[in-house]
């Protein structure tokens, strides 16, 4: 008699049909067993936007009585896998407004494991995911985050991977041989079953400590009841400036305060002020108004505010003036042109750096057969 | 019947929003702003963004149920530094006609100080060109009312996961038109002509506009003149959407830019009677540019990736017509007999 669950952590729209293969194929592997499953999206994700974190879950029990009182909660809160589609996950969750930022691994249980694609070493993302305060287990399914849009699906055998590894990591929710069996079934394709056979053998995983992590603490609000709110559930407005000590003679916007969005970046505009010329365009074409100008009329990306959607990269018309950088690279959301304007030889040579060293990042899709390239490329 | 000797006339000026003279002169103040719920590279939200600057602080924002009104007020929070208000889907006309009217009906009765305030309402493609058609066409009529209707159009309902509307086009991918086997094609509807079927329709509306945000400076000075004229006015934006198009959202720009150069998005404005194209559709109507190929803005979106030759040129064949057969290019499809 037991239940568990299974939660996927994903990049919204970029990964919906991902998520969705891996909860399906979680609950056809356990009727094989003669289980009962479930699977499910939050309702309160939907509508998915491209890149805002969302949540489906796969919950498995031995008899539907159990399945059913697991399902009566709001949000499985105690799963035995936490899966996070895209590595950049690790450092935190924000998927509407006063949600504040989870950490990744905050609906994981105790002796539970967290599973993540990447190329990353484990100790490397140990340093973005948040302390749990108590034991779990990290396993790393060797490969790049798979984007792909609402239409054309990159099928680069992430989904099967990554459920031949959930089988080796929690072989009390899909035993190896179920899950091998439902690949067969559901996608007819001998390759998609030896990449998960394959996943299967090479998963390992490293135990992490309570107190080993990041030990940032997320931002969080209290909630506002029915109480709190006005009459009309009017909210007020915003100011539309905001004054910070030495931005006198820029223009610094308000922003809203409960939700910042910047969990939804994978990738962050870095911007070289030495070329930059000002022309505004960037500025001017961010959808989610994140450029501060400064006193002396430079444009400065908020790390806040900004979701990493390239646009200014795409926009600006000097060479290398803004380069979208992996998320990977940072560890805070401070500002660059404070970095720059304090000393402007060491900003260039952090610059440098962070565009050089990272690889770059798959954003969905651009042409026709693009995938099958990428796909060639990676496996190569 | 004291009332009754104060014409209406005496509230109807507007606000002077003068056109800005380039990127430099553009407003720095923001009064649409960081922290709302949409998609990366999202250009409906650029839009937003885009026409409340040109509108200026003065102005009250009201919008009908899509995209803008739920990723925009996600749970008790606001990106808008402006007074705005949620209307219903097909209401945008409606709505935007009732307050104006009540703008006028308090400014009259003493209760508000005498003063030109803006009223946009938004819609989307679905609440604007299919549910809210009608309403739009009635605001249009009240010549004695100043208002902006703004419609963001991405193409389809997007905010529920893409079904087709009437502003869809040919053969685009969706929830409602998912290509098959048997049949490639489920869409055949042909995308709506929107702005001119209102212009057309609505000879004493003043200011009828197509907009494309990548024309940034353009598109805030459309909104400032559509403002400033006075009566009713209509500004159709064509938005590209990373979630629906199915493209890398730092395309936004790109493909907006696309769709005019391949002649699909005509830029035009109708003023007072007058029809003027402008940007490139200005050049492509004049003969100075030539239209790039279709192809190259359809197989750059995923919506469109099942799209074989054959369809290609179907779609292409159906620009063609609009520049070459329409009686007035990328406007009015109809000739004399």
């Amino acid at each position: 008699m037991s239940t568990g669950s299974v939660e996927v952590v994903y990049r919204g729209i970029f990964q919906k049909t991902l998520a969705k293969n891996i909860c399906r194929g979680v609950v056809f592997a356990a009727r094989k067993e003669g289980k009962i499953g479930m699977a499910f999206g939050r309702y309160s994700d939907s509508p998915e936007r491209n890149g805002i974190p969302a949540k489906q879950f796969a919950v498995v029990s031995d008899t539907q009585e159990e399945l059913q009182e697991y399902l009566s909660r709001y949000e499985p809160d105690n799963n035995d896998v936490t899966i996070a589609a895209d590595d950049t996950l690790c450092k935190g969750v924000e998927s509407w407004a006063w949600y504040g930022l989870q950490p990744i691994n905050k609906l994981l249980k105790e002796g539970g494991t967290l599973l993540v694609p990447s190329m990353r070493s484990p100790d490397d993302l140990i340093r973005d995911i948040h302390r749990k305060g108590a034991p779990y287990n990290l396993a790393i399914v060797k490969g790049t985050a798979s984007f792909s849009g609402l239409w054309v699906y990159k099928n680069d055998h992430t989904d099967v991977r990554l459920l031949g590894a959930l089988a080796k990591v929690a072989p009390h929710i899909i035993g190896r041989d179920a899950i091998l069996e439902t690949i067969r079934e559901q996608w007819k394709d001998e390759q998609k079953v030896a990449s998960a056979k394959k996943s299967y053998e090479l998963t390992k995983s490293k135990s992490v400590g309570a107190d080993q992590g990041n030990d940032e603490v997320p931002f969080e609000f209290e909630l506002p009841g029915w109480t709190k709110m006005e009459e009309g559930l009017v909210i007020r407005g915003m100011a539309g400036e905001q004054k910070v000590a030495g931005r006198d003679g820029g223009y610094v916007p308000a922003r809203n305060p409960t939700f910042k969005k910047f969990s939804t970046r994978t990738m962050r505009p870095v911007v070289n002020f030495d070329t930059c010329t000002q022309c505004k365009i960037c500025w001017l074409q961010c959808p989610d108004t994140c450029f501060d100008i400064t006193p002396d009329g430079f444009y400065d990306a908020n790390m806040e505010a900004c979701c990493g959607c390239g646009v200014c990269e795409a926009v600006c018309p000097v060479d290398n003036c803004i380069t979208m950088v992996n998320e990977q690279a940072f560890t805070d959301n401070a500002s660059q042109w404070e970095m720059w304007a304090k000393d402007k030889e060491g900003y260039s040579a952090w610059m440098s750096k962070k565009i050089a060293a990272q690889p770059p990042r798959s954003h969905g899709f651009h042409h026709r057969g693009q995938y099958a390239e990428e796909i060639a490329h990676e496996s190569s | 019947m004291q009332e009754s000797s104060i014409a209406l006339t005496d509230f109807i000026s507007t606000q002077v929003l003068e056109p800005w003279k380039g990127i430099k002169k553009v407003a720095r103040e923001e009064l649409f702003t960081s922290g709302h719920r949409t998609c990366q590279g999202c250009e409906s939200a650029l839009v937003m963004r885009l026409m409340i600057k040109a509108a200026g602080p003065r102005t009250i924002v009201l919008g009908a149920t899509g995209c803008m009104y739920v990723a925009n007020t996600t749970y008790y929070s606001t990106p808008w530094v402006v007074p705005w208000m949620h209307t219903q889907l097909g209401s945008a006309g409606s709505a935007a006609t009732g307050t104006a009217a009540a703008l006028t009906a308090l400014m009259r009765k003493g209760k508000m100080e005498k003063e030109p305030i803006n009223v946009i309402a938004f819609c989307g493609d679905g609440g604007g060109a299919d549910m809210g058609l009608s309403a739009i066409s009635a605001a249009l009529q009240h010549t004695q009312y100043n208002l902006l209707i703004f419609l963001y159009d991405n193409e389809s309902y997007a905010n529920t996961d893409i079904q087709v509307s009437g502003l869809s086009p040919y053969g685009a991918n969706s929830t409602f038109s998912p290509p098959g086997k048997v049949h490639r094609i489920m869409h055949k509807r042909w995308k709506k002509n929107t702005a001119a079927m209102l212009a057309a329709g609505h000879p004493d509306c003043k200011y009828v506009a197509t907009v494309a945000a990548g024309n940034a400076v353009d598109t805030l000075n459309k909104v400032r003149r559509a403002l400033s004229i006075g009566g009713p006015t209509f500004i159709h934006s064509l938005d590209p959407c990373p979630k629906g198009w199915d493209y890398d959202p730092k395309y936004s720009h790109e493909l907006g830019e696309l769709a005019v150069e391949t002649g699909i998005w005509p830029l035009f404005e109708v003023e007072e009677g007058k029809l003027k194209m402008y940007g490139k559709s200005k050049h492509i109507a004049s003969g100075a540019i030539k239209r790039k190929p279709v192809k190259e803005y359809l197989l750059r979106q995923g919506r469109f990736a099942h799209f074989t030759d054959e369809d290609i040129a179907y779609f292409q064949g159906k620009i063609d017509a609009m520049w070459e057969n329409w009686l007035l290019p990328g406007v009015i499809p109809f000739r004399a007999a």
